[in-house]
């Protein structure tokens, strides 16, 4: 379009049409009052169109109520617009440039964000650490924040879980939360939960008092799962012993050798055995026998493929 | 993510009116500077706040720039006085990022960026993101070391080769990424510039020495990329085992017609293909190279044999 108010300029002003309204307007109020609309229907019908999915992918809550004339009504109430006041200081706002900046999440630079805290100086901050940025975390993090349910497809099984917490720990997203079909907690990976999450209604469930997700991610995959509960006991050589030491429940015994010997409680035995295998040739595991052979039988198939042609 | 350029302007204008309006009469330099625009985007933009009005239209009703001089004030903006809300993205960058770095150890547990965290949290009526950055045993000598340009003497277990090393080592910059700490410094022994897990370091000791700094090329974002010069190993492997191209960062994977998948990946050591495949199991097979396709076999015999002959000890051994 050349001359006349550019699409900006007309977004602007149907924004502060919308903000500044008291009664619901209609689409072709707003195209009338608002300078930049093509005069022909279907243009201007195809332009108001754009602008109202552009500013709904901004998160703008655009309100739409059905008029006494039978006709959709356009409002964007101006509480639910504005940020409220954080009473942030000057320091606190510098704290948070400091940490979007040296924490990278995903490839994302949380600029946005800082703009709406009214921006920022522009000193260079030295990257100190990533934190991956998963295509369900904000619908997650807007559903916990709401206190709504989300329902999604986990290892080809639909399941529905309030979530009660949402935490990193080595470089994961968990979601820590209540599974409704099992009444029971349940952490899930949020990698695993790919890009299709439904959200139920806000305000759906209480997180109980005393709820804490860093205890649920305190565990190790070997303690997440359904298998009947064992205490396997596992040596691990000299050298190779203060990692798993640090992820077992037990030391057991600290060998004149170096070596140690450790009890972890499992209940998930593919998982431990994984745990198991990283530790190659310098772990063995102890008890109980049948862990011990179901390994043996792992590793001994796999030795068989040298003499497979 | 980039976002369409008319969504960008539209949020950089939305985001500096209600600044400036809680601030007037400043400098355009610092306005500029604060919204990270040049002077002269900063007036263009202003040109255009000019335009915006909502009806009858009266001059009343048109939002009143004055930027002539070196300063700019904005009044009669009512229904732009506030910035929008953070959409869930911006909340969880903010919260997320924030509470990494409180877990970073040496971060004031009470300093501004917790008591900010603190007003967000009750502003969103959210509670507790958690991030939890676990510390190697040698992080904070290894980051003193990194801060002050000082050699260390490091004993380093190598996964790849399954080996344990004494380096001198001149870190450069230390930095988690993946769920763990690294520290990318020059290792005087392999005569270059390298990325070591903090984890993997056994002990530390001091040199006494100090080097000249520099500036690394590895950086947390590096630590995703394969290098051009790893070897590219092609595996075949079960279905089940598609959590390995979720894991790693996979060049291709494809699902054959056999109902497998093929996984196209850098490997820069073979001990660390041997223990990805032993996960996997029975069914997982190397492809490509041919030099690499027993590499878990042989790995695997070696455990199965220290199996064989722990039992053949005990059984030797007096009941």
């Amino acid at each position: 379009m050349s001359g006349g108010p550019n699409r900006v300029e007309r977004m602007l002003n149907l924004l502060a049409c919308l903000l500044d309204t008291r009664r619901p307007l209609t689409r072709d109020e707003l195209v009338v009052q608002v300078a930049g609309y093509p005069p022909e229907a279907v243009a201007y019908r195809r332009a108001f169109e754009r602008d109202k999915e552009t500013l709904r992918a901004m998160g703008v809550p655009l309100v739409v109520e059905t008029m006494p004339s039978g006709e959709q009504g356009y409002r964007v109430p101006p509480d639910e617009y504005f940020l409220p006041d954080l009473g942030l200081t000057a320091e606190e706002t510098a704290a948070l440039h400091v940490a979007v900046s040296a924490v990278l999440l995903g490839d994302q630079t949380g600029n946005g964000a800082l703009m709406k805290l009214g921006g920022t100086s522009d000193a260079s901050i030295t990257p100190i650490g990533t934190l991956p940025l998963e295509p369900a975390l904000p619908v997650l993090f807007e559903a916990f924040r709401r206190r709504a349910p989300v329902t999604f497809e986990y290892r080809g099984e639909p399941r529905t879980v309030e979530p009660w917490g949402l935490s990193a720990r080595r470089g994961r997203w968990y979601l820590v939360g209540f599974d409704r079909a099992r009444e029971a907690m349940r952490t899930f990976r949020v990698d695993r939960l790919g890009d299709d999450l439904a959200v139920g209604e806000p305000d759906s469930f209480v997180v109980p008092d005393g709820f804490s997700p860093d205890a649920s991610l305190d565990a190790e995959p070997w303690q997440y799962g359904e298998d009947p509960p064992v205490t396997a006991r596992l040596l691990v050589d000299a050298g190779y012993g203060s990692e798993a030491a640090a992820r077992a429940d037990r030391v057991v015994e600290e060998r004149a050798d170096g070596s140690i010997v450790l009890d972890f409680e499992v209940v998930n035995r593919p998982a431990f055995r994984s745990f198991v295998l990283g530790l190659a040739d310098h772990a063995e595991i102890l008890e109980p026998e049948s862990l011990r052979a179901d390994l043996v039988t792992w590793v001994t198939s796999i030795a068989g493929q040298e003499r497979k042609p | 993510m980039s976002r369409p350029l008319a969504e960008h302007e539209l949020s950089r204008i939305l985001a500096l009116v209600p600044w400036i309006v809680a601030h007037p009469g400043r400098p355009k330099a610092e306005v500029a500077d604060r919204f990270g625009i040049s002077v002269a985007q900063l007036e263009s933009d202003l040109d255009l706040v000019l335009m915006i009005g909502v009806p009858p239209y009266s001059p009343a009703e048109y939002i009143d720039v004055d930027a002539e001089g070196d300063t700019v004030t904005i009044r009669l903006a009512d229904y732009f006085r506030r910035p929008l809300r953070l959409d869930p993205a911006e909340g969880l960058a903010l919260l997320a990022t924030g509470r990494a770095l409180l877990a970073v150890p040496g971060s004031d547990p009470r300093g501004p960026l917790a008591t900010a965290l603190e007003k967000l949290e009750a502003a969103l009526e959210l509670p507790d993101l958690v991030v939890a950055i676990d510390a190697p045993e040698h992080l904070d000598v290894v980051r003193a070391a990194a801060d002050h340009d000082e050699r260390l003497e490091i004993d380093y277990w190598s996964a790849g080769r399954d080996e344990l090393t004494t380096r001198r080592i001149d870190p450069t910059a230390v930095f988690f990424a993946l769920g763990e700490w690294y520290v990318d410094a020059w290792c005087h022994r392999a005569g270059g510039e390298r990325l070591f897990r903090v984890d993997r370091i056994r002990a530390v000791r001091p040199t006494g020495e100090r080097f000249e700094a520099s500036v690394g090329a590895i950086g947390p974002g590096e630590v995703y990329r394969p290098r051009a010069e790893d070897p590219r190993v092609t595996l075949s492997l079960p279905a089940s085992a598609a959590w390995v191209a979720e894991s790693y960062p996979a060049e291709t994977v494809e699902e054959t017609p056999d109902g497998r998948l093929r996984i196209r990946l850098a490997v820069s050591e073979p001990a660390w293909l041997a223990r990805l495949l032993l996960r996997v199991g029975p069914d997982a097979r190397v492809e490509e190279p041919a030099d690499l396709r027993t590499v878990s076999a042989d790995t695997a015999a070696r455990i199965a044999e220290r199996y064989r002959s722990a039992r053949a000890g005990a059984a030797e051994a007096p009941s």
